[in-house]
């Protein structure tokens, strides 16, 4: 099952910058991979979603670029910030809070159905 | 693997420049991951137009101005935030510092001028600048945009005005600040209002009925800053009689 876009969107910035936490720099189509693989295809993450997100979170001080020249075209590696490493630990605890208020809530609404 | 070469590179890089793509960093980063995933899917008897063509649709719903424009908003959202908190808190400080210099200057307490010039400080150079940059993204025609820009330069006018009066300003002794503000009001932001109001018929009645109120409020207003010398002349002869 492919999880809807509404459902991710929400969630973006968090695997990006866990992404980014595990893997020390990332490139923008090494991203989208890396979470086709660890989702094994269940989470795809559009380009159209991804560099808007990317571009945020480096006007936001959380991430810096390194560049790296092949041939006549330009890859950005993206790493984190001290600031970014700390906003990675704040975003997943919240994340992790949210699914487990998530969980509790739609138990509660399973059991009164 | 297939290699794409220099020439494909510089297709794909003026393509996506032609199809709206204006940012140089989201440039770089698209035209990478459009050829990272053109060299690892393409074939080497495959068309590469084609490909690539098909490889581009999956990078948007309608057209791929909308990652331009996607990324625009994210950082103008960042900005916006920011802004309307600092326009609310400069709303709020203004709001309480013109009551504590209306309670000063009422009580005759020291420190009404302070505040007075303060508030009017935050009002016309924070408060409405701020408003009118946030608000003018709502807008779409620059008419309407410069509707609301005259309209702010009245409120930045109107406010020093009365500061001036109030603190007893040499120049608004003459009422030129309040006549600067008529004026304005009269030749640039109400015609401004008018003719923007008038043309569209949902908005028809209540642009008539706003701008006599502003042509009644400001006539009144132009009486008040006439008359005041005159009747400051009468005082000063009746006292000199006396």
């Amino acid at each position: 099952m492919l999880f809807s876009s509404e459902l991710i969107k929400g969630t973006l910035k968090t695997i990006v910058l866990k992404l980014l936490a595990d893997n020390k720099r990332m490139y923008g189509y090494e991203i989208t991979q890396k979470v086709k693989e660890l989702t094994r295809d269940r989470i795809l993450i559009t380009e159209g979603a991804l560099y808007p997100t990317l571009h945020a979170l480096e006007a936001d001080g959380l991430v810096v670029t390194e560049l790296e020249y092949i041939g006549k075209r330009v890859r950005k590696h993206y790493k984190l910030t001290p600031t970014g490493k700390s906003k990675t630990k704040e975003k997943v605890s919240e994340l992790i809070e949210f699914m487990q208020t998530m969980h509790v809530l739609l138990d509660i609404n399973l059991q009164t159905s | 693997m297939y290699t794409l070469s220099d020439q494909q590179v510089e297709f794909i890089l003026k393509d996506i420049q032609q199809k709206g793509i204006h940012t140089e960093d989201l440039q770089q980063n698209l035209l990478d991951h459009i050829c990272c995933i053109l060299e690892t899917e393409m074939k080497a008897d495959d068309d590469f137009e084609r490909v690539y063509t098909l490889v581009l649709q999956r990078f948007y719903k309608n057209e791929l101005l909308e990652i331009e424009q996607e990324t625009q908003d994210l950082l103008t959202f960042k900005n916006f935030y920011f802004m309307k908190k600092v326009m609310i808190l400069s709303g709020l400080s203004t709001t309480g510092t013109f009551m504590l210099g209306s309670i000063c200057k009422v009580m005759h307490w020291p420190g009404a001028s302070f505040f007075f010039v303060l508030a009017i400080g935050l009002l016309s150079f924070l408060f409405l600048p701020l408003l009118f940059l946030l608000k003018q993204k709502e807008l779409k025609s620059l008419q309407e945009k410069l509707v609301l820009l005259s309209g702010v330069l009245v409120g930045m006018l109107y406010t020093v005005a009365v500061l001036a009066s109030v603190m007893h300003w040499t120049m608004a002794k003459s009422g030129t600040y309040w006549l600067l503000m008529i004026g304005f009001s009269f030749f640039v932001f109400i015609p401004l209002y008018f003719f923007n109001g008038i043309r569209k018929p949902e908005s028809k009645i209540n642009t008539i009925l706003v701008t006599c109120l502003m042509v009644i409020f400001m006539s009144l207003q132009f009486l008040m800053v006439s008359l005041k010398p005159d009747i400051q002349k009468q005082i000063t002869a009746i006292e000199a009689k006396q």
